[in-house]
């Protein structure tokens, strides 16, 4: 294994990118508006969400997958994993806000409301079957996912050692309606079908699929 | 068709394309990503317009000694699309104009 844990699949995955036109254009295309920054703001961040829904809309997901569910063993990989959708434009705020009011701005557009409806659907986990997905189909679970890239839901690694993810919020000052913001923010958090997609895709194990 | 003519003349100034490593470009990034990049390269000998003929005729006959006329050179007219990397350092850049699309002898 010694020879093997020294691959970054991340590192290759971008590699891949830059030598296939596509993926090179539209990458420069979300890497540009959400790294500039504007007179008194760290980037436009509705042009950043707009070019990083364009990247997962047009490149194929071999390439656009490959960097967002890239398999590490490392932190210079899970690093670069984090970095893919240049967070702190696309992902981190001033504040955090309440995931359930986050969750009303998200309804209030129509993007962001159906794709959001589609997470819930396609990567509703259920113990009792053998991928842990109630739909079993990891391909619609991870379209879903990065379906939300580009929206106020834009989800991301939360931390350098799990396949963890959350959107930015948390449940503080949820009031009365703790245990709804908690199951909201769980099915990011710890969700086994989600977990399972992710590592498969990573690790090519389901590959027919693609 | 003037035109196209005048392109046969120069078929030797073509696209070509390298595998690299960003570093061998020595722009002063640390990174360990790669890219391919295009270069135009190719003779322009055969004079594209009357202008190149004047020029190569008058350098012949010895009028333009003094003066470094140069003729057509093979150069980009259109370049690639962006290239973007993340470094070491986990900081994103992007190079602008640093591959070719389309080569002419300009």
């Amino acid at each position: 294994e010694p020879a093997l844990s020294k691959g970054n699949n991340c590192l290759d995955a971008a590699k891949a990118c830059n030598l296939n036109d596509t993926c090179k254009k539209f990458r420069s295309a979300y890497i540009t508006p959400c790294t500039s920054s504007t007179s008194n703001e760290i980037c436009n961040k509705r042009k950043c969400h707009k070019a990083l829904r364009l990247f997962f809309d047009k490149v194929p997901p071999k390439h656009s997958y490959g960097m967002l569910f890239c398999s590490c063993r490392d932190t210079a990989c899970t690093e670069r994993r984090r970095q893919t959708i240049v967070p702190v434009c696309s992902y981190e705020d001033k504040e955090k806000p309440n995931c359930l009011n986050l969750q009303d701005s998200c309804k209030k557009n129509y993007i962001c409301r159906s794709r959001l409806a589609d997470f819930f659907t396609n990567c509703q986990p259920e113990s009792r079957s053998i991928s842990s997905c109630l739909k079993e189909n990891y391909a619609d679970c991870l379209l879903a996912y990065s379906g939300l890239i580009g929206t106020v839901m834009t989800p991301n690694y939360i931390d350098s050692n799990s396949l963890s993810v959350a959107p930015w919020c948390d449940c503080s000052n949820s009031g009365n309606d703790i245990e709804e913001c908690l199951k909201f923010l769980t099915f990011f958090q710890d969700n086994t079908c989600l977990k399972n997609a992710i590592q498969a895709f990573g690790n090519g194990t389901d590959v027919t699929v693609w | 068709k003037g035109r196209r003519g005048q392109k046969g003349k120069n078929r030797g100034c073509v696209l070509t394309e390298i595998h690299l490593n960003v570093t061998d470009l020595d722009l002063g990034y640390e990174t360990k990503e790669e890219l391919i990049f295009r270069y135009c390269s190719g003779s322009c000998d055969a004079a594209e317009t009357t202008y190149d003929k004047i020029i190569k005729n008058l350098t012949r006959k010895k009028k333009l000694v003094n003066d470094k006329v140069r003729q057509a050179c093979c150069r980009p007219i259109a370049y690639d699309d962006d290239l973007s990397f993340l470094d070491d350092n986990l900081v994103y850049h992007i190079l602008k104009k640093h591959s070719a699309k389309r080569c002419g002898c300009v």
